[in-house]
């Protein structure tokens, strides 16, 4: 079994995030990256099935050189290969033009599951997985929370609201976009972290994907950015004082009479 | 409290400052590269956060517990050593032969300071079990080595080194515990061993004891100790488990800290029952153990340091939240701020930083002269075991007993909530004094010094020194370090003059065994003040340039206070530079008043009637 895994880079979520001088997008200088928590999962739910089923894991990431640094994590902890679309064609993507990459990468690979995080933690869109299985035609199912493969299809627990989950048999290949929380995420060992220097990280051009550059990237894009600010800071906030059952007290008698909700 | 650590800082000393490119060049350490290094780093600190951090404090409450010569520890503590073995973590600068990473011991020096500060009780095990694998693969048979070094390396078993006994602590010579041989290669062991850690419990299903023990036509005192490798249930010939080896453990200590590490009494062969192995040659037992003791003295000033940054990243994150008081500059109707603002609190957190900068400095230096002298060869091996050497106590004490106080400024801090317990700064404070007593009490380390390494090592105390001076020099013109160089300068003076002065006196042997210790200080104070300095001169080149490449007039103080506070790289570097200039005003200075008593030959301690 073949597995690809799409995995992005993201802002840590300790970083201190700034809007650009452009005002488009968040000044990338000096902070750090990570890879998006919900592809961790996804890394993880790829390497113990192909332990399982004795497969192959592939990764793959839309990302400028350091992302490459995301791949290496993944190949550390246990990822086969991995692919990356570093080409400077496919940089200020949206979830529509990285989708188109990242099926070529499919079409080429002939994945037979593709696992990948729910939605990302910088834009948080959650819409590159779905595009991509449309783009396949492939079945797809979103916030997963558990999952298994056996005999050329996928039980799938997807969680729905009020606590409830849905149970769904899918045909593979398929598209899993998984929900944080489906497994425990393995550590890179020290064995791993060396290994992963000699495991192959293939850099893949548009042209090597027999896509043409305005098909990708910004040219490729639906969606354009037009500025990135921080939240001004609210007004009109007041502090309840007191201990608990007092600040409790004024808090319905608030919620009452003066936001009447209650 | 989750543990945090100044990640920064440690990738800064170790790829920025230490020559690490030298040392991987020298092809010693395999495919080992900056990239890979960097990235143990990373999985390092998420190890102590997710794994080692959340047990530290159920450790400490819950104590490792004895019942019927068995010792439990918190599902915590199986989890977080289960988590180390498994990544490999405590053969990572051992063999690759016997499994272990071949990785240089400066990058492992930097996990167990990550670990240590994490949870120090269960850390200790890590030392423990890579130090007896260590000796065993260099003095052990083949068969000893096919046996015990990887299943070490790998944590299937662990490793102790017993060397106290009730009436022999500090002087090892007067140990009693017997040896004969069995006739078939192997020797029945008989004796009590105390403060033996983690002599028992239920990490492992094996633990391998280095016991030192005295043959039939032993001579007395240390010369006649034989070194020997006791299982505490007997190992088969293809490496599986056998019967029971008649070791058990009678008690464990109830200590003021540390209580997730058992500390152990050990009765061997208290029923003629004990089988072990010899380990290097008859009589040879403290030459073996000092090999394994001085790694262990330069991973007990690591621990030192750890567990002191790991106080100060607590204090700082509760100082930036704690709101108490208005500022001293505002107006009596001004709001409170955070206790951080306040100048005394910071003085305190900041000379925390800067202690915590400078142990970190010495502490790496040593395991990066170690690994230097494992790669290099003829004079330059020879150079660096010689600085290895000397810098070996000095990094044990010096880390050890600056280190606890440290934890006792960061404890000061909270004010009466820091002498609480629901807050970590206690734990710190009674978890770290024990680095200043075990593995040679801190008193042993200046002997050490004082009496042995100075003299023998006289040349590379004169390098290391003269290294220091030309720091000094080399920054005496610089606008901002200047000053604090001229400090170094000055340090180095009077140090000079005690050490080549204070032999020759009447009563010299008399001074510098009563100021050992003051002298390590010394030591340390003027190592730590050249190590920040060195690293503030390429702080400061990296801050210069960062300003150039944002385009900032050069001395426009709004605009660089706008950048430190956005830029938190700049921000780390600027504290560089400040941590030097902090440390060269009050702590160098402490060198010429430590020097005074010396120098005036004061000797009311022993004159007086005690």
């Amino acid at each position: 079994m073949k597995i690809g895994v799409c995995i992005k880079q993201v802002p840590d979520t300790e970083a201190r995030l700034r809007p650009s001088a452009s005002g488009q997008w968040i000044d990338e200088e000096e902070i750090p990256f990570a890879i998006n928590e919900g592809d961790e999962y996804a890394i993880e739910e790829a390497i113990s099935i192909a332990e399982q089923t004795g497969g192959e894991v592939v990764v793959v990431t839309v990302g400028p050189e350091r992302a490459r640094e995301a791949l290496r994590k993944a190949l550390a902890v246990g990822a086969h290969r991995a692919v990356h679309l570093a080409d400077e064609a496919y940089a200020g993507g949206d979830c529509w033009a990285t989708a188109r990459a990242l099926a070529a990468v499919a079409n080429r690979e002939s994945f037979d599951l593709i696992l990948t995080g729910s939605q990302s933690a910088d834009v948080g869109f959650g819409t590159t997985g779905t595009l991509l299985a449309s783009m396949l035609g492939w079945p797809h199912a979103w916030l997963v929370v558990g999952l298994e493969v056996a005999d050329g299809s996928a039980k799938v627990t997807r969680e729905m609201e009020a606590g409830k989950n849905e149970l769904l048999q899918i045909g593979l290949p398929a598209v899993v976009e998984v929900q944080a929380g489906i497994n425990k995420p393995r550590y890179a060992s020290l064995k791993g972290i060396m290994q992963a220097k000699r495991k192959e990280v293939a850099e893949l051009s548009p042209a090597d994907l027999e896509l043409d550059p305005s098909q990708v990237g910004a040219a490729g894009s639906r969606l354009e950015f037009l500025s990135v600010s921080v939240p001004p800071k609210g007004e009109g906030a007041q502090i309840l004082e007191g201990d608990t059952a007092e600040v409790a007290t004024q808090l319905v008698d608030k919620l009452r009479t003066e936001a009447r909700v209650l | 409290m989750d543990f945090k650590a100044d990640l920064r800082d440690l990738r800064f000393q170790l790829f920025d400052w230490l020559p690490m490119d030298e040392l991987l060049a020298t092809g010693g350490f395999g495919d080992w590269d900056r990239e890979s290094l960097g990235m143990t780093l990373d999985e390092a600190y998420k190890i102590a956060q997710e794994r080692l951090g959340p047990g530290n404090e159920e450790g400490d409450r819950t104590e490792a517990q004895l019942a019927d010569g068995q010792v439990t520890l918190p599902e915590s503590s199986h989890d977080g050593y289960r988590t180390v073995a498994e990544g490999g973590w405590i053969g990572c600068a051992n063999s690759p032969e016997y499994s272990g990473l071949g990785m240089p011991h400066t990058v492992g020096t930097a996990a167990t300071d990550l670990f240590a500060g994490a949870n120090l009780s269960v850390t200790l095990v890590f030392l423990l079990t890579r130090g007896v694998g260590e000796i065993i693969e260099r003095h052990g048979t083949d068969e000893l080595r096919a046996l015990f070094c990887e299943r070490l390396y790998t944590g299937h078993w662990s490793g102790t080194m017993c060397l106290t006994e009730p009436h022999a602590g500090s002087d090892v010579g007067a140990s009693t515990a017997r040896a004969e041989p069995l006739g078939n290669g192997r020797y029945q062991v008989s004796g009590e061993k105390i403060f033996i850690t983690f002599g028992e419990h239920d990490l492992t299903d094996n633990i391998v004891h280095a016991v030192l023990a005295r043959l039939p036509d032993a001579p007395s005192g240390t010369r006649g100790l034989s070194l020997f490798v006791i299982p505490k249930v007997r190992v088969q010939a293809d490496g599986s488990l056998g019967e029971p080896n008649d070791v058990r453990c009678a008690s464990i200590e109830h200590k003021l800290g540390i209580h997730g590490s058992p500390t152990c009494s050990i009765l061997f062969g208290s029923e003629g029952g004990c089988e072990g192995y010899l380990l290097g040659e008859p009589h040879g037992g403290m030459r073996v153990m000092f090999e394994m003791m001085n790694s262990a003295r330069i991973e007990v000033g690591i621990q030192g340091t750890a567990v002191a940054a790991a106080a100060h990243q607590a204090a700082l994150a509760y100082a930036r939240e704690r709101v108490q008081s208005r500022r001293w500059s505002d107006g009596r109707d001004a709001d409170p701020v955070a206790i951080v603002e306040h100048p005394d609190v910071r003085r305190m957190l900041f000379t925390s930083d800067a202690f915590v900068q400078a142990m970190r400095a010495l502490a790496l230096k040593t395991s990066y002269c170690l690994d230097r002298s494992h790669v290099e060869e003829g004079e330059a091996a020879e150079r660096y075991a010689a600085y290895v050497d000397i810098l070996t106590p000095i990094c044990k004490a010096w880390c050890s007993d600056w280190g606890f106080r440290v934890t006792e400024w960061c404890l000061q801090v909270y004010g009466g909530y820091g002498y609480s317990k629901d807050y970590p700064a206690e734990q710190y404070l009674r978890d770290i004094k024990i680095t200043s007593i075990y593995e040679g009490t801190n008193g042993i380390q200046a002997l050490d010094l004082v009496g042995r390494k100075l003299r023998r090592q006289a040349d590379a105390v004169r390098q290391l020194l003269g290294e220091a001076a030309g720091t000094a020099r080399g920054l005496a013109s610089d606008p901002t370090l200047g000053p604090s160089a001229r400090k170094l300068g000055q340090a180095l003076e009077v140090l000079g003059r005690v050490l080549t002065e204070t032999p020759g006196k009447d009563d010299g042997p008399l001074r510098l065994v009563l100021n050992a210790v003051p002298i390590l200080d010394m030591l340390g104070h003027v190592l730590g003040g050249h190590h920040l300095l060195e690293q503030a001169r390429i702080a400061g080149d990296r801050v210069r340039e960062i300003v150039a490449a944002k385009g900032l007039e050069d001395g426009d103080a709004d605009a660089y206070r706008e950048l430190l506070q956005s830029d938190a790289d700049a921000a780390f570097l600027h504290n560089k530079v400040q941590a030097a200039v902090h440390f060269a005003h009050r702590v160098l200075p402490q060198v010429e008043a430590l020097a005074a008593p010396i120098e005036a030959g004061e000797t009311a301690a022993i004159d007086a009637v005690l």
